[in-house]
């Protein structure tokens, strides 16, 4: 009988490393052909040892300066994440400890706001971008970011907050603490975990961003995501040099995403376990 | 508790103001926009002063006209949205399940199930292209099982391309989120359906899955309203086609307006495509609330 469970254990384990496997194979693969030859990378049958080259980043960061973009990204992600947060902290307070009217119309109105697909806003954002002249600028990447980000903001941080119980403000008020300075020294600091899950999430939401970069930006202000156009050419699609790209553009948000993964699985969970 | 807060009834506005402006203004004149030029006969290059209104012109044709992709596109979607949601909470439950156990090593698989969720979509789209290219590692490994070559760039299999890659991408999606779910569960109903003798599927069936509703829920809601509305990875992929196989409403919005420049029937769709998505996200939240309540 136990004989028989710990059988049953190891066909467990087993499966368990073939499903997640299967999971991390496409990655590892796309990571592996970033260090292949041109001819090895598109392969049939594919090549499974090779003498790794760096070739391939070679390439994409002498022709396509491909650390531009890398900036670009780096600039708008973090700019957009830090704007989303100044806007969406004092908001959040608003909306978990005053009780006004409107209030929940005014929540609700962020969360069906933060629901408009982009494609569907993004040429009127690109004509607004032309009449004021902001087109291809990180200013205005930043600008329509938040119209996602804060209400997403709000409504992660909002749990969080209303988990804090007002009391510990108010006895901080009592010892002669200003409103703000109990939010600051009291309340601020016990949000640290959700305040790191939501700009975490924030910050890769725009790192990862698409449309709206693709649209609204044409040489100045590109970030990463939108390089995979300068892989498309009549001679066919690139692929090595578009393997070392992926490789660099995934590999900052994969590391960050590992190093703080209890906090991102709690914001991914977020909604979901509190229910 | 919040009684004692109504002494200076402007702080509450004055704090939200800023995300107000900062959101609604561009927000609201966008919709606004777009609503005016759904009305308009205008594409985008042609002289503004020949556009003309076209009334609900534009709504009519997409509707109405054989040539319109609306519906073939709406049925695009359907089975889009069906097939990944379906297949990833089955996959996704079960892989929970199968981590739930004892296995060694579980927080080595978690966090290699957080990197399909945090690659670029644009750049899984583009890798995805060349797997399923017709010489790709795809078909190698179709070939080694099945020893026939399938061609996932052609109309029949396109979308079902674009469906395996999100299956992919979003799988540890609800794998991470229903395996936390397990692990918060209280111990003592099953303690109790052990010592009343319920096998292993009945535990299955009548402890884990009501409890775990909630959650199963939330997972599929929140994967729903993103699903809808996904762009990039079908947009590197196939760009919507070959000729309408992966053209979902995203893809339509983007054919017409940026591809075809008619920027009328692009609003409009626009238009159509956030009803859609705003009503069926609020008929889906109310209805979780309800259950949720009576549950």
């Amino acid at each position: 009988m136990k004989y028989r469970k710990q059988i049953a254990l190891i066909a467990l384990n087993c499966l368990a490393f073939a499903a997640v496997a299967i999971f991390l194979f496409p990655y590892a693969f796309m990571v592996a052909s970033a260090f292949k030859s041109r001819l090895e990378t598109f392969a049939y049958p594919p090549i499974w040892i090779f003498r790794p080259t760096l070739e391939n980043f070679r390439t994409i960061l002498a022709d396509i300066h491909i650390m531009f973009y890398m900036k670009n990204s780096t600039i708008v992600a973090s700019a957009s994440t830090i704007l989303t947060m100044l806007f969406a902290i004092p908001a959040t307070y608003s909306l978990a400890r005053y009780r006004f009217p409107f209030k929940e119309g005014i929540a609700y109105g962020f969360l069906f706001l933060q629901m408009v697909p982009a494609i569907s806003i993004v040429f009127s954002l690109f004509y607004i971008a032309r009449t004021f002249g902001l087109h291809d600028t990180y200013l205005f990447l930043i600008l329509c970011y938040l119209l996602w980000n804060v209400p997403y903001a709000i409504w992660m941080l909002r749990g969080f907050l209303e988990a804090i119980p007002v009391e510990l403000e108010e006895a901080a008020m009592v010892d002669g603490c200003s409103r703000f300075k109990a939010f600051l020294v009291i309340t601020l600091p016990l949000m640290g975990g959700g305040l790191a899950a939501s700009a975490i999430l924030i910050f890769i939401g725009v790192w990862n961003e698409f449309a709206l970069a693709f649209f609204l930006t044409s040489t100045e202000a590109r970030t990463m995501p939108t390089t995979i156009a300068f892989f498309l050419t009549h001679a066919g699609i690139k692929w090595g040099p578009m393997f070392a790209t992926a490789t660099l553009g995934t590999l900052p948000v994969v590391a960050f995403a590992l190093i703080v993964r209890k906090y991102f699985i709690s914001a991914l969970t977020l909604g979901a376990v509190k229910g | 508790m919040h009684r004692r807060n109504q002494g200076q009834s402007y702080i509450p506005y004055l704090l939200i103001f800023p995300a107000f402006t900062a959101v609604f203004l561009i927000a609201a004149y966008s919709v606004f926009w777009l609503a005016r030029m759904s009305l308009v006969d205008w594409v985008f290059g042609a002289d503004w002063a020949r556009a003309r209104w076209g009334g609900l012109a534009n709504y009519i044709w997409l509707l109405f006209d054989p040539n319109s992709l609306l519906w073939t596109s709406l049925k695009t979607t359907t089975i889009y949205v069906a097939a990944t949601i379906v297949a990833e909470f089955l996959l996704g439950f079960g892989l929970a399940l199968l981590l739930n156990e004892k296995i060694y090593g579980r927080s080595i698989y978690t966090a290699i199930l957080i990197i399909p969720i945090v690659l670029m979509p644009s750049m899984v789209g583009m890798v995805g292209r060349l797997y399923f290219n017709y010489d790709g590692l795809v078909n190698f490994f179709v070939e080694s099982i099945f020893h026939v070559k399938l061609n996932w760039y052609g109309p029949e299999l396109a979308l079902w391309a674009v469906i395996l890659v999100d299956i992919w991408e979003w799988t540890p999606f609800f794998v991470l989120i229903m395996l936390a779910g397990l692990q918060s569960l209280p111990r003592e109903p099953y303690e109790a359906a052990v010592v009343d003798g319920a096998s292993g599927f009945q535990i299955l069936r009548l402890v884990t899955i009501p409890m775990l509703a909630p959650i199963i829920l939330t997972a599929i809601i929140l994967r729903f309203m993103d699903v809808l509305r996904i762009f990039d990875v079908v947009f590197a992929m196939f760009g919507g086609g070959p000729g309408t196989a992966t053209t979902t409403l995203p893809l339509l919005v983007y054919r017409l307006t940026m591809v075809a420049r008619n920027v009328g029937r692009g609003s409009a769709v626009s238009i159509m495509l956030i009803i859609l998505i705003v009503t069926l996200t609020y008929l889906l939240v109310k209805w979780f609330e309800r259950t949720k309540y009576e549950g």
